[in-house]
């Protein structure tokens, strides 16, 4: 390890106001290790990245690159030091092929050499082992395939340094798969990579070095082959004991408060199911098969076409037409920033968006009453930083997806339909939501739409696993061979293939 | 490569926003400057006479807000429609129908009395025009019209319908064939306060002033206004009926400019005539974009282009600068502060060297 790092960060520190997004934070990144940034929401990971991509500048602090001391102070500059980041949101051209957007930028002549470049990209892509077609529309790609579209970019650049931000966050478990093959392929051929992640099993499996960042600080660092167990790096991570398996005392399931009957249209196919008061009914199933529109359906975005559903006992025009503030349907959508909340709308202005008929006195709207009960509600669920001012764009995923949790919760609602509503949390965090849901569910049937397969296990008294639009199977939890067999159902595989 | 770089600001600018506009004004006026001397006016005796025309007397200073009063009602209007980002281009339009449906009124009843006829006028003048707001608000949310185009479309519509009822049915026989109807009666006419030349159309300001900014800040639909002018999704997600908030907006944005017609023909020309058509509704949208749809700023921007137009008129007398002097300035106030918006939500980093 004589080596000079490729990238040494010394003392970086960043202030938003008079919030401390980072502090002295030292981290080096060495040719052919993974480095691994463990932390709960809003530790600070996000701001240190974009600091080393050039988007923030330290307050305090110096990156040396080859051991010379620079400054980024664009994102250009970063580029030109061969950093490169996979961001969460990919910033593809949705109607240009997997060629053109690898080039787009950096093509070294005003001609397009159509052919050259595929076989360039193409090159490119097996030799990482990645399968994605060249001559493919991004439109027409899965979020696996256009996140290898992403990387292909940063590898023709030639990127010594990549930064994977919550990359699996989108992808199957398979795609997940091949991408920690792709990123071994990367370590082996000499670049540093930092991945952030929540989830311990992969940084686990994939990270040479682990550091964990917590309010802004790195905490611990070690090489990943000195941590046990991911119950430990857990442990280490929230400093106190996590309990993954949630405590669940069964409840007696009462009145129906979801009906859906031979629900179709032009993504769903036959979909029947029921949620009771005191149940939890966890649909699975990987992103993208019909999940969303289900969803969209019962919630009242979008008009089923034929079918009926019924809520809490009314047909769903009928419920829809007479909205009722509490006591009624809660949902939580897994897009937090453009459909649960406002981004320039402030805390307050964003709890009152579903809870606003609960302060309405006539025509008016107070704020005062409210301003009280959300800042109790902004303290019992710990939203940081916790000023009702600040606007929704100033505050992490995490804390965003606490807010909405508090505001939904306070509707005391009788039929919850929660999507994704872990997903970015920390564990300390998700275990948080869990408790919640569990708890809530002794007032409320509860539709839990999930990809992960352990969320599902430890929250559900049924299980139904959707695959191209239709419900494959409807179980209870403790149906261990049925549990057994969710793998090969979420893939696709009907019972009689499987037999 | 570049010594300076653009830095998303963090931190909104708090009162360094007023510098910002204060000195994307001055940038027009010293731009209008330029286009006098291109026309072959001397740029800065010109710019004097601007101001002097404007702000320089009593009179012209009563004259400007005489004309403070319609572009402020209008401006108010067309604020309320871009809170929730809906883009009213149509309150000349909607201010024309305002002042056709008072007309009507008051040719229809000359000898009620004047507590039953105002508001029988203001009435008529809020419905024509928030009709007129109300139609593309509808063709929006029905039919995937583009409100911008719809609602500018309608103002032709509405001016050619008062020329057609003022040059035709409703055309006063003893005006020598001009194109006016006959002088309103007493009762329909708002008087002036006192003995000041200002008509009590000032107190309505006031009130309607006051009225839109408790609505907006502290009403239910205030708020929902909010909400679906910064994420339509997010309403719906939250159960407001936005296609119904859409088109009630647009009603109220046109009945506002209704009134500004109201009294505008009750007040100031106490007849309706083609010359009641001034620009006001388009001046509106520059005023509701420099006070950044804030009512209190609103009042502070219409005086201010109502003076304007004022200081034009002296122009135009003094220096033989065309009419059209005074669109142009206005027209360069609103790009200029539309840029000057890059400095309020950026700021400029310069480039230090490598340590």
């Amino acid at each position: 390890m004589t080596e000079t790092p490729v990238i040494r960060l010394e003392g970086i520190s960043k202030f938003f106001g008079s919030v401390r997004a980072n502090h002295d934070i030292s981290l080096e990144l060495n040719r052919g290790r993974v480095v691994a940034l463990l932390g709960e929401n809003g530790a600070g990971k996000s701001t240190l990245m974009s600091i080393l991509a050039g988007q923030l500048q330290p307050d305090q602090g110096v990156i040396y690159h080859h051991g010379e001391p620079v400054i980024f102070t664009s994102t250009e500059q970063a580029i030109v030091a061969g950093i490169g980041m996979v961001y969460q949101h990919f910033k593809l051209v949705e109607a240009m092929t997997v060629a053109e957007n690898v080039y787009l930028g950096q093509s070294p002549t005003a001609w397009l050499k159509s052919r050259e470049m595929t076989r360039v990209v193409n090159e490119l892509a097996e030799s990482y082992g990645m399968q994605v077609r060249p001559e493919a529309l991004i439109s027409d790609l899965s979020m696996g395939e256009k996140q290898q579209v992403e990387i292909l970019k940063l590898l023709l650049r030639q990127s010594s340094i990549l930064i994977f931000d919550e990359p699996t966050a989108v992808l199957t478990p398979h795609e997940a798969y091949n991408l920690f093959a792709t990123m071994r392929r990367m370590r082996a051929a000499g670049k540093a990579i930092v991945f952030i992640s929540h989830k311990l099993e992969e940084v686990m499996a994939i990270a040479d070095d682990i550091a964990i960042l917590k309010r802004g600080e790195v905490i611990d660092i070690m090489p990943a082959d000195r941590v046990g167990s991911t119950a430990e790096l857990a442990e280490r991570m929230v400093g106190r004991e996590v309990l993954l398996q949630v405590e669940r005392q069964s409840v007696e399931p009462r009145q129906l408060v979801l009906t859906v009957e031979n629900l179709q249209d032009d993504f769903l196919h036959d979909i029947d199911l029921e949620v009771r008061q005191g149940e939890i009914l966890g649909l699975i199933g990987v992103a993208g098969n019909g999940q969303k529109p289900l969803v969209q359906t019962i919630c009242g975005l979008r008009r089923p076409r034929s079918g009926t559903i019924t809520l809490l006992g009314l047909e769903w025009e009928r419920f829809f037409s007479r909205h009722r503030w509490d006591k009624s349907l809660s949902y939580i959508p897994e897009e937090r920033q453009g459909l649960a909340t406002c981004r320039g709308l402030d805390l307050l202005e964003n709890f009152l968006l579903t809870t606003r008929s609960g302060f309405t006195v006539g025509p008016w709207l107070p704020r005062g009453e409210a301003g009280l009960k959300a800042q109790r509600l902004v303290e019992e669920f710990d939203i940081r930083p916790p000023d009702l001012n600040n606007l929704a764009w100033q505050l992490s995923g995490g804390n965003l997806q606490k807010l909405v949790l508090a505001r939904e919760f306070h509707r005391k609602p009788r039929l919850i339909v929660a999507e994704q509503p872990t997903q970015g949390l920390d564990i300390a965090a998700a275990e948080d939501v869990w408790n919640l849901l569990l708890k809530a569910r002794e007032q409320a049937g509860i539709l839990l739409v999930t990809g992960d397969l352990n969320e599902a296990l430890a929250l559900s008294d049924r299980l139904a696993v959707m695959f191209g639009g239709r419900i494959l199977a409807t179980f209870a939890g403790g149906d261990r061979d049925m549990v057994e067999r969710i793998p090969q159902m979420m893939a696709g595989l009907t019972q009689e293939e499987m037999t | 490569m570049a010594l300076i770089r653009i830095v998303k600001r963090q931190e909104p600018l708090g009162w360094g926003s007023c510098f910002v506009l204060i000195a994307a004004v001055a940038l027009s006026v010293l731009l209008g400057g330029a286009i006098l001397a291109i026309g072959g006016t001397p740029p800065v005796h010109g710019i004097v006479t601007l101001f002097q025309g404007a702000f320089g007397s009593r009179w012209a200073l009563e004259d400007a807000l005489i004309k403070a009063t319609p572009i402020f009602l209008c401006s108010l209007g067309v604020a309320v429609a871009f809170r929730l980002q809906v883009w009213n281009i149509g309150a000349e339009g909607q201010y024309a129908m305002g002042a056709v449906g008072a007309t009507w009124i008051a040719l229809s009843f000359p000898g009620a009395p004047a507590w039953l006829l105002l508001p029988g006028m203001i009435a008529a003048a809020m419905a024509a025009g928030g009709c007129w707001g109300f139609i593309p608000g509808f063709l929006r949310q029905r039919l995937r019209t583009n409100e911008i185009i719809a609602t500018l479309m309608m103002n032709y519509i509405a001016i050619l319908f008062l020329d057609y009822l003022v040059y035709g049915v409703w055309k006063d026989p003893a005006s020598f064939g001009f194109p006016m109807t006959p002088v309103f009666s007493d009762q329909a006419i708002i008087g002036r306060i006192g003995a000041t030349s200002f008509s009590w159309g000032l107190t309505h300001c006031l009130l309607l002033g006051v009225a839109v900014w408790a609505f907006m800040r502290f009403t239910r639909l205030g708020y929902e206004i909010k909400v679906g002018g910064d994420n339509v999704r997010a309403a719906r997600y939250a159960g407001i009926p936005y296609d119904r908030l859409v088109m009630l907006v647009m009603a109220l944005s046109g009945a506002l400019a209704g009134w500004a017609g109201f009294l505008e023909a009750s007040s100031t020309i106490n007849r309706l005539q083609p010359s009641i058509m001034a620009g006001y509704g388009y001046t509106a949208i520059v005023v509701a974009w420099l006070a950044r749809l804030n009512p209190l700023a609103i009042g502070v921007a219409a005086f201010l282009l109502a003076g304007l137009r004022v200081g034009v008129e002296g122009l135009q007398l003094d220096l033989q600068v065309p009419a059209a002097f005074g669109g142009m300035i206005e027209g360069l106030i609103l790009l200029t502060v539309l840029a000057g918006g890059l400095f309020t939500r950026y700021r400029f980093a310069f480039k230090r060297r490598l340590p």
